[in-house]
């Protein structure tokens, strides 16, 4: 019988606090599956899943390839541990012309061989079948893993699957991403994650400055996210008036750090109404005027209470888009629709803002009525 | 909502649908099916066919039904090609169905040219001129340009090929003349050209290639041999019969004066505001205006907000520098910007018209005084 073992990776750290780690995992591995039917059981170090419809393993394997806290898994051949069975099964696997290497474990040491007998006695029994192939002890062209638990059930595996590892989601608190449409963020959203981050989203708009379509294209994105993020809570937040304030009121050059440190108080205050732990961005060291140290500088001071959190802030342009086409959210973060950061350009952003002129000039405005009116219509989108 | 986009699609004739859903579900016969039945429709496509080239004043010639302008346009380039050196001319007012097209002829390696066109929107006539000789062998020009309603004057353009370009056909993208202004096959030599339903409410998804010399035109497409095998495929009988239908109700001069005075109750509110720019074209159906100061792709959506739908022509992405039509009249980069395309139909009611210019004209000027 298939069934589907699966590994978590960095959860044995986690020394007395395993066991909340490993039930938030096990939660989401559950949800994810929501769809399907199977046996779960838990074993010592490993997760199986099984009786499940062989039609459905190619989707099931999508889903759990996206669960955070999840290692590696192995598709693989369930039998009882009686030797005829598993010798008959191992025989079974086409190693002709090929180099090959058994490993055996044996957790259940009722099991009359010891690991290094059974699996050289294995490694015979497989050559005798196949003269064309060889044993390779250093770099086998194929693993033959044989798993011996102590539920009475080996496990007989070639292959092992990469899921993405990271902590399981839901573990380390929940943030609220700033979600621009562009590349960065969506990428930052999803890396908080796989620290075990669960998140909620803001975006703002600026209609009729920018369209309809920026803004289903974030919807879009954060859609993508779910895949791996579960349910996303949407927070679309209107904020041309803002802009055309800082646009008629304040110096030009400091329009996008004033901008961004109201996007920021905004933010903090929807992160306290909804119990959320950090605003994540998807600022990168010095990819634009407003990502360099100064103009985070000023922009982080707004926050009174609660962390920025900047997963992409030491990576390059090119690495963030390597994960993005890894996970799917490059072909919509490319769309030629404006976001609210390309209105109301200035000709020369400032590179080095300071924290007294940017609040010399903030006097100008009405921040509280402002940062109150965009509370007032935030617009929510649940995306699943 | 008043809709000022009629450029961009017309609604379809009420009425024309019920032809529609005859020809669908009763009539619904294969016109290629050698029963009488598959017959009876082949002679009334036919009929269509005759009425199309009454429409265009074309004393002979064949129409081939198409799936709309893309496909017309497409069929008309591509299907001309020659082996053998021959050139390629195009005006840069040109509508992505033909431009797009012509640039794929360039990628093959073929001698492609586009003419610019003059600060009044219609092709620079001496520069295209300039471009023919006796290797050219095709000469592709819109007639009315959808972004400007501007009129190419094709019998110039015809006297251009006769003297100059001897071997050439001439094609014409006539989806925004036909059935709105006169056209007139009778008084001017032109081989090909393009109409498109949904444009004078047919429906979408079909038009037609008109074609004076059969056997001068090549298929690009391979099946069953219909229309003459210069475009296989079971003919979209419903549609075909639902824009011959249209056609038959549409009194051209009578619609023309009608949109006349629409633009002219338009414009006498409009031009109140120095600050707005217009180019009072030809084609009364198409304007395209400027807006000192504001963004046309921004006062587009707060005038849809207000309850008017305009416009921006058909490349005016945000990530676009610009728009290539009004870039080859002379226009800068940031007064492009500041274009919407307003365009009506014969139908329309002047109230509604004269309400939809009040609406710009206030929205204009509250968006100004935001983004000043």
């Amino acid at each position: 019988m298939k069934s589907i073992l699966l590994r978590f990776g960095e959860l044995y750290l986690k020394g007395n606090n395993r066991y909340i780690f490993e039930n938030k995992l096990i939660e989401n591995i559950k949800f994810s599956l929501k769809s399907f039917t199977y046996k779960f059981e838990k074993t010592f170090g490993r997760y199986i899943i099984s009786n499940y419809s062989q039609s459905e393993e190619f989707e099931i394997i999508k889903k759990l390839k996206n669960v955070f806290g999840l290692h590696s898994l192995s598709i693989a051949e369930e039998v009882d541990s009686i030797e005829e069975d598993i010798v008959k099964e191992v025989l079974k696997i086409n190693v002709a012309n090929k180099s090959f290497k058994v490993f055996v474990k044996r957790a259940d040491k009722n099991f009359n061989k010891s690991s290094m007998v059974f699996a050289s006695e294995l490694g015979e029994k497989l050559l005798k079948k196949n003269s064309s192939s060889k044993v390779d002890l250093y770099n086998p062209q194929v693993e033959i893993h044989i798993d011996i638990r102590m539920n009475g059930k080996s496990y007989i595996f070639t292959n092992n699957i990469k899921c993405q590892g990271g902590l399981p989601l839901g573990t380390s608190g929940k943030g609220l991403l700033l979600l621009s449409g562009g590349i960065d963020s969506p990428v930052a959203g999803y890396l908080i994650g796989k620290r075990g981050m669960k998140i909620e989203a803001i975006h703002f708009h600026s209609y009729p400055y920018t369209s309809e379509q920026a803004k289903d294209k974030v919807i879009q994105l954060a859609k993508r996210l779910t895949s791996y993020l579960g349910e996303i809570k949407l927070h679309i937040v209107s904020f041309t008036k803002v802009q055309e304030e800082i646009h008629k009121n304040c110096l030009s050059e400091y329009m996008i750090t004033i901008m961004r440190r109201i996007m920021m108080r905004i933010a903090e205050q929807i992160a306290e109404q909804n119990s959320l732990q950090a605003v994540i961005t998807g600022e990168s060291l010095g990819q634009v005027a407003s990502q360099t140290i100064e103009s985070m500088m000023v922009t982080g001071n707004v926050l009174k209470h609660i962390p920025i959190l900047r997963p992409c802030i030491a990576m390059d342009k090119e690495d963030i888009i390597k994960v993005s086409n890894e996970i799917d959210t490059y072909d919509i973060s490319i769309l030629p629709y404006e976001d609210c950061c390309t209105v109301f350009l200035p000709k020369n952003p400032i590179i080095k803002p300071s924290l007294e002129r940017c609040e010399k000039e903030e006097k100008k405005l009405n921040l509280e009525e402002l940062v109150l009116d965009c509370l007032k219509n935030e617009e929510i989108i649940i995306l699943n | 909502m008043i809709y000022l986009d009629n450029a961009a699609t017309t609604p379809m004739f009420l009425d024309a649908l019920e032809i529609y859903k005859k020809y669908a579900v009763n009539n619904f016969y294969n016109p290629s099916a050698v029963y009488s039945e598959g017959f009876a429709i082949k002679k009334e496509l036919d009929e269509i066919k005759n009425d199309i080239l009454k429409k265009l004043n074309a004393k002979n010639g064949n129409i081939i039904f198409t799936s709309g302008a893309t496909e017309s346009n497409n069929l008309a380039i591509l299907g001309s090609k020659k082996s053998g050196s021959w050139e390629y001319v195009f005006t840069q007012g040109e509508h992505p169905s033909v431009y797009n097209v012509a640039k794929e002829l360039e990628k093959q390696g073929n001698v492609v040219h586009f003419v610019k066109l003059q600060e009044n929107g219609q092709v620079d006539y001496d520069k295209l001129k300039g471009v023919l000789n006796d290797r050219t062998r095709l000469i592709s020009t819109i007639h009315v340009n959808n972004e400007t309603g501007a009129v190419n004057d094709v019998i110039k353009i015809e006297k251009l090929r006769k003297t100059f370009a001897q071997n050439a056909l001439l094609h014409v993208d006539g989806v925004q003349a036909f059935c709105k202004i006169p056209v007139n096959l009778n008084n001017v030599d032109i081989d090909l050209y393009t109409i498109s339903a949904h444009k004078f409410h047919g429906p979408k998804g079909v038009g037609a290639l008109y074609i004076k010399n059969m056997n001068l035109l090549r298929n690009i497409t391979f099946g069953g041999g219909q229309e003459f095998g210069i475009r296989s495929g079971t003919e979209n009988v419903p549609a075909i019969m639902s824009m011959g239908y249209v056609l038959k109700k549409i009194d051209v001069e009578n619609n023309y004066k009608k949109v006349k005075i629409l633009k002219k109750s338009f414009l006498d509110i409009i031009s109140k505001d120095n600050n707005i720019k217009f180019y009072d074209n030809e084609s009364p159906y198409i304007l395209s205006l400027s807006f000192k100061g504001v963004n046309g792709e921004t006062l587009m959506r707060e005038l849809q907000s207000n309850g008017v739908l305009v416009g921006i022509g058909s490349a005016c992405s945000s990530k676009k520098a610009g728009n290539r039509i009004l870039e080859s009249m002379g226009e800068s980069i940031e007064k492009i910007k500041t274009h919407i395309r307003v365009s009506f139909n014969a139908y329309q009611e002047e109230k509604d018209i004269e309400d939809a210019a009040k609406i710009i004209l206030k929205t204009y000027r509250n968006l100004f005084e935001r983004v000043k």
